[in-house]
């Protein structure tokens, strides 16, 4: 009897096994996201990175998901990220936003057994609003924000204040849920498509 | 995932403790790269630019600190020059991208090498022990670390590659740059990743009882100082706060 007690236990705990596979996930996430991000140079293109990270982050994310099995994995995981997103210079606001996006997205792949479809897709575009972190700044302070970075030239400077405008901060915020959804389920048929019959899922 | 026979990293010259470099690395992302601070903290902006380029010197990297030095000056002096003759268009866009981007992150992409050239795995997890974090982080985060070249690299030869098939933006084929990329990238690394952990599982990482190591770190009196300049900053910015 205390045996069985014993495995169950060790079932829910997070293993070396889990935590070997959230670090080589977040490593591959975090390049896919720097490679992406080279992009926000140019200033179209920022705003459009709240829509292409979620979307092609989505692939990495849905493989890592079939993996997660135990509560934890999905809320270490955010946070690295925002860590990680934290020291490539987007200020503090990712790190706070993974610890709270990544528990709850977490919670919600929880209710559905990490199992459902339907609460892995949700859990994803939750944990994506983990995105939004990094655009914050802009709203709370552009002026602030731009002080520090006039070598950038004004141009720069003034397209993107005409982007961030503050009524853009929901779009932003949704922007970042949605394309987390359909980057899911971009992910999800990428892995009927190829990684199912390759094996490794 | 212990690299300490590596000789690159044996032969180093100038030791700092990896917990003093994991605190230059947040403080010249936050202060240098993000501009936290305002004004004041301004002035100290290009003195902790150059911290790593003198860790990379202490560390026996001339090389690298040198080409990074060149780049810095160069593309600083090259944006005011940008500047100054009120450049526009697309021909600024692309001076910006290319030159903006080098001198903003390349101190901190300099330190993050630095960090990584310089610290074994081993004594990267004892630092973190000592941090007293979970671990649950550090398992993760040993394991990024260890990857993040590996990952680097095979995202390149699968570029090159595919560049030979003439998937690459502006290629023939650039619409399928998601997909003929990504799939073979993220089927390399899982493969390679599965064998790391099997790797790191049979040398016991994950188990019941508690894990030693041997690497001696401390604190000497080069990361006292280090740490008395990363420290400035942050006072700057707690006053400007609170004020």
């Amino acid at each position: 009897m205390d045996g069985v007690t014993n495995q169950r236990k060790s079932e829910e705990k997070l293993g070396g096994k889990d935590l070997i596979n959230i670090g080589i996930y977040a490593a591959i996430y975090c390049v896919i996201m720097t490679s992406i991000s080279m992009l926000g140079f140019i200033p179209i293109m920022m705003p459009m990175l709240a829509v292409l990270c979620p979307l092609i982050g989505g692939i990495t994310m849905m493989l890592f998901y079939t993996k997660v099995k135990k509560f934890g994995m999905i809320t270490i995981i955010t946070v690295i990220i925002g860590a990680f997103l934290w020291i490539t210079g987007m200020g503090y606001w990712p790190f706070i936003f993974g610890i709270v996006c990544g528990s709850v997205a977490d919670l919600v792949a929880k209710s559905g057994n990490y199992l459902s479809k339907k609460k892995t897709v949700l859990s994803h575009g939750i944990m994506n609003i983990t995105i939004f972190g990094c655009f914050l700044p802009l709203y709370l302070d552009i002026n602030g924000y731009f002080a520090t970075r006039t070598s950038f030239g004004s141009e720069y400077v003034k397209a993107l204040s005409d982007i961030f405008k503050p009524w853009t901060a929901p779009i932003i915020l949704l922007c970042s849920f949605i394309f987390g959804i359909f980057g899911a389920l971009l992910g999800m048929s990428f892995l009927k498509k190829h990684f199912e019959k390759a094996g490794i899922v | 995932m212990d690299d300490s026979n590596n000789p690159a990293k044996n032969n180093r010259g100038l030791y700092l403790d990896p917990r003093t470099k994991i605190l230059f690395l947040i403080t010249i992302t936050t202060f240098a790269l993000g501009g936290a601070g305002g004004r004041r903290v301004e002035m100290l902006a290009p003195v902790l630019c150059m911290v790593p380029f003198l860790l990379l010197i202490t560390a026996k990297r001339f090389k690298t600190a040198l080409v990074g030095i060149i780049l810095l000056f160069a593309s600083s002096i090259l944006l005011e020059f940008a500047n100054k003759i009120n450049m526009s268009g697309l021909l600024y866009y692309l001076v910006l991208g290319s030159f903006g981007i080098l001198s903003r992150f390349l101190p901190c992409i300099m330190m993050g090498r630095y960090l990584m050239e310089s610290t074994t795995v081993s004594e990267f997890n004892a630092a973190m022990k000592k941090l007293h974090i979970s671990d649950k982080v550090i398992i993760p985060l040993s394991v990024m670390f260890r990857f993040f070249p590996t990952v680097m690299d095979e995202a390149e030869s699968i570029g090159w590659a595919m560049k030979m098939r003439g998937i690459s933006l502006g290629g023939k084929h650039a619409s399928k740059i998601i997909e003929y990329r990504m799939v073979p990238f993220m089927t390399c690394c899982v493969n390679i990743g599965e064998e790391l952990s099997a790797a790191a599982l049979t040398r016991g990482l994950g188990g019941e009882v508690k894990r030693t190591n041997i690497c001696k770190i401390g604190f000497r009196l080069q990361d006292y100082f280090s740490v008395a300049l990363c420290l400035i900053p942050w006072i700057l910015l707690i006053m400007d706060v609170v004020k």
